[in-house]
């Protein structure tokens, strides 16, 4: 089947939903379809809790925010499209303030505003501890103002059609039918989020595969960064990494090893708990390496002890993460402490664009965590992701409708149709093999724990490449036992796997490569930054034998790299 | 789905119980109004013997458990009713659990008080 | 080990699958269907997204009772774990059903603000007390997730009735003080297949796993609706 739109936008998270509204709102006679793997409000994005970095009272000024952002990336993000961030960001907020957003409020009345960690002020605007399940509702609600915009929720996307450097459309499974269905499009949007899922323990939600991120690498465009991945300090132990918030250590919780030590007085004796992210999680890998972590059925963990505060003060001040440690993990917070360990969290890294969300395809866009701005750097600001998604998201949504009002509609040939069908139904659905996709996940997940954690090593990271290739082989010869066409999450898993496997040989490869330690990506062989010969972004090219990388300056308006110290 | 919809219990507190318990008093009440009124107005009988007579056969042993059951479904469908007009509107929504109780304990009383009475009548 | 007893359907036939899981202390229902599907039988179908009770595609029907998988502990439910699709929706495959319709009825009530004033290009800044924001911040921590409408018996005899879910987010719209679209919405909800149609069976407050309270909702719309009529037949 085909269908013909003027704009298609993948991924129906924050970025998608803002793009999709952006791209709909600059012209009324544009048709705009959203296309989503699930339905549209089931998306990662509702995840978020902290909030939105914004300058919006005449006691901040842009500039702090864009050196708080600069200086949190280690000095890699480009401080040009940082520049042009920051002041996008306010009207964004006070736009989702009139479609319904309900904003946390101070008594006047006002948009309340409060500090999270790396920031020199309170800028952080919030609603409630749901910032981004209330903002990607209230997108989503406005989306349904527009009849302009078709939804294709469920349909789960196995390709992007370029040739000649444009962009054509994409296909997808219905996943109700489990019919092909080909989108041609003037325009693509890519936001399908982040690839957490490369590595099993993580806070993200089971459907970070990072789709988009692996089809524009496929179809030519450069990932940028990959080997930059954030990890939170406190991720819920038995519930696979849900994340439990820097509130409680705020609040005033111990991290405890095995023999009782509050451990953080040998790390950070200042700031102790409340040190920022990376500081305490490779301070909590540290205890576990070392042997002072507690072990349990579902790996080693330190603990976070609430006890002390009392069952009162936990009650009032910390509702929800008791109920989520009862529910998630069958642990209650007032009489035992919370099993930790750093939790993946974010990628930095993904596609790569330009300041203004373009591809080097013409027609295709990215924004949101699925691209790499880079706003980011080598480590991300908390609060800052659910603004790039809204900013860019518009950028990319806007830009797209120009080039959509005076672009060709673009044309998925027959033979590229029958090529798709063949691909996916005959050559992997219909074949039989020796390997089951999960097996593959699972050493995929292991490796990536072990050797692209948060130490980092040479010898380590060769290993993990190693194991990555030979899992790429392996998976060639995968079998899919459902062979059934309608709702077939079988076969959707294991194209997901597929294209996590050639993201992480991106992440491995460039990390690998990139010998010094900056942000996130902390190694124990090149434990200093480097800014002489790596104070560029990594650019990764597909090519069927594997990834081939350049480099690219880092672009530096006002502000040299300095030390990074807090 | 149809009907069959609202008896559906397994899993499901004490409110969907007396939903469904509402519906299916209101049913039986229904019939027996309808035969009530169908009985009554074809009665040509103008001295009041054949009504007399109907009374009779109901006011007895033999009746007695279907006496006791119009009036469970009776005063079932009344007291779970008037709650139920209470929590019109949203009014005293926060005390809906503890309304519950009492108004099933009030019913239960009244139910057995007047089952009481009714055996008395019958000659006990 | 705990037997997990799943309610399955091909798209032809429907039946009872068991299944034994190691299950340990902290597992919870979702993980065990994913443990099931990686090790067992990879064809079990069923939906899941962010695991931590706020994505809203793992509602089912868990022991008789509609839950959210991914917050409910496999131990705390014996030693049989009975899982089936919600009711009220039709299934499509194994545990997954179909939400076309309730996100169609969602849409239905407007969802959204309204104001006569509303400017994408310049937003100006709408004030709001904290006060005004409690009025109507409960019922907007509805996740979709449809278990309120899976054990409603209005909704069960009536498909088109609008159900709890929808008329919970109208009502959080008409409550809000920035809006102004209240008269569209109460029309929407006095028309036949609305308020009205509410038979307070209150169930649908008891299994929400948000707390949203979608009868208390439901019932203020219809005060709201009702004085909304009485006013326009006074003509005041």
């Amino acid at each position: 089947m085909k269908v013909y739109h003027d704009i298609v936008v993948v991924g129906s998270g924050l970025a998608g939903l803002r793009a999709a509204i952006a791209a709909a709102e600059k012209n009324r006679n544009l048709s705009v379809a959203i296309v989503s793997k699930t339905y549209l409000i089931r998306c990662h994005s509702v995840c978020a809790e902290g909030g939105i970095n914004t300058v919006l009272r005449e006691t901040d000024e842009f500039d702090t925010h864009a050196w708080d952002t600069v200086k949190g990336s280690d000095f890699l993000a480009d401080q040009d499209a940082v520049e042009f961030f920051v002041r996008e960001v306010p009207t964004e907020i006070l736009r989702l303030n009139s479609w319904g957003c309900p904003w946390s409020r101070d008594d006047s009345g006002k948009i309340a505003q409060r500090i999270l960690g790396g920031h020199s002020s309170g800028r952080t605007v919030f609603a409630a501890d749901r910032t981004g399940f209330h903002i990607t509702h209230t997108l989503y609600e406005r989306l349904l103002t527009y009849p302009n915009v078709d939804k294709y929720e469920e349909y789960f996307v196995t390709n992007l059609v370029v040739e000649d450097d444009t962009v054509k459309g994409i296909a997808a499974i219905e996943l109700k039918t489990g019919e092909l269905v080909f989108f041609e499009a003037k325009a693509v949007i890519l936001a399908t989020g982040g690839a957490g899922r490369l590595y099993g323990f993580t806070s993200c939600s089971h459907i970070v595969t990072g789709d988009g991120t692996a089809l524009a690498y496929r179809a030519g465009v450069p990932l940028k960064d990959m080997e930059f991945v954030q990890f939170h300090p406190t991720g819920l132990v038995p519930a696979g990494g849900v994340l439990i918030s820097e509130a409680c250590r705020g609040e005033g919780g111990y991290l405890l090893n095995k023999n009782g030590e509050r451990f953080m007085e040998k790390y950070a004796p200042e700031k102790m708990e409340l040190a920022p992210r990376d500081i305490v999680a490779r301070a909590i890998w540290t205890e576990i390496l070392e042997g002072r972590g507690f072990d349990s059925d579902y790996g080693p963990y330190v603990a976070l002890d609430l006890t002390h505060l009392g069952e009162d003060r936990i009650k009032e001040r910390l509702p929800l993460i008791r109920e989520a440690s009862i529910k998630f993990a069958g642990i209650d917070p007032v009489e035992e402490p919370i099993p930790v360990r750093p939790t993946v969290h974010y990628f930095m890294g993904g596609i790569h664009t330009n300041s203004r969300s373009e591809t080097p395809i013409k027609g295709l866009y990215a924004a949101g965590e699925c691209a790499c701005v880079s706003i980011h750097g080598a480590n991300r600001l908390g609060g800052n992701a659910l603004a790039e998604c809204l900013v860019f998201g518009r950028v990319a949504g806007e830009l797209a409708a120009e080039y959509a009002l005076n672009a060709k509609q673009g044309k998925i040939s027959a033979e590229f149709r029958q090529k798709e069908e063949k691909r996916i139904f005959d050559d992997l659905l219909g074949k039989s093999g020796d390997e089951s996709p999960y097996q593959i996940k699972k050493e995929l997940n292991e490796t990536m724990e072990n050797y692209f954690w948060i130490f980092r090593e040479g010898d380590g990271m060769l290993k993990g490449v190693k194991k990555i290739q030979e899992l790429k082989e392996r998976y060639k010869n995968v079998e899919i036992n459902d062979k059934s066409r309608d709702f077939n999450t079988d076969l959707t898993s294991a194209i997901e796997i597929g294209y996590m496997l050639d993201l992480a040989e991106v992440v491995a490869i460039g990390a690998l490569k990139r010998q010094e330690s900056r942000g996130a990506h902390y190694r124990l062989d090149y434990p200093k930054r480097d800014d002489e010969n790596w104070l560029k972004h990594t650019l990764a090219y597909y090519t069927p034998e594997g990834p081939k990388f350049d480099y690219k300056p880092v672009s530096i308006t006002k502000w040299e790299p300095v030390e990074r110290k807090y | 789905m149809g009907v069959s919809g609202w008896f559906r219990f397994k899993g499901r507190s004490l409110f969907s119980w007396a939903f469904t318990f509402q519906r299916l008093t209101g049913v039986v009440l229904l019939i027996y109004l309808l035969a009530h009124l169908t009985y009554l107005s074809t009665l040509l009988d103008t001295t009041g013997a054949t009504y007399e007579s109907m009374i009779a056969i109901t006011v007895s042993r033999q009746f007695l458990i279907f006496d006791i059951l119009l009036i469970l479904c009776g005063v079932f469908h009344g007291v779970n009713g008037f709650r139920i007009i209470l929590h019109e509107f949203g009014i005293a929504y926060g005390y809906r659990k503890p309304l519950l109780a009492i108004f099933i304990v009030i019913a239960v009383v009244v139910w057995l008080y007047a089952s009481y009475i009714m055996y008395s009548l019958t000659g006990g | 080990m705990v037997e997990f007893k799943i309610r399955r359907y091909d798209g032809e036939k429907s039946y009872w699958q068991s299944f034994e899981v190691p299950a340990k202390r902290g597992m919870t229902v979702l993980e065990a269907l994913y443990y099931i599907k990686e090790n067992y039988d990879s064809s079990l179908a069923f939906r899941a997204s962010c695991r931590m009770g706020i994505c809203g595609s793992c509602a089912m029907k868990i022991n008789d009772k509609p839950r959210l998988a991914c917050e409910t502990q496999v131990l705390t439910l014996g030693n049989t774990v009975k899982v089936e699709p919600l009711d009220n929706f039709k299934v499509i495959k194994d545990l997954i059903t179909e939400f076309d319709g309730f996100f169609e009825k969602l849409k239905a009530v407007k969802p959204h603000l309204i104001r006569k004033d509303d400017n994408y290009a310049e937003p100006k800044e709408l004030l709001q007390t904290p006060e005004e924001l409690n009025e109507y911040y409960v019922f907007t921590l509805c996740i979709k997730c449809g278990a309120c409408y899976s054990v409603c018996p209005a909704a069960a005899t009536l498909d088109e009735y609008l159900g709890p879910a929808a008329m919970t987010a109208a009502y959080r719209f008409c409550a809000d003080s920035r809006d102004e679209g209240q008269k569209e919405r109460y029309e929407i909800a006095s028309s036949p297949n609305g308020v009205w149609r509410c038979h307070l069976a209150m169930e649908c407050s008891e299994v929400c796993p948000k707390n949203v309270e979608p009868a208390k909702a439901v019932q203020l719309l219809r005060r709201k609706t009702a004085f909304s009529m009485l006013k326009s037949l006074l003509g005041w």
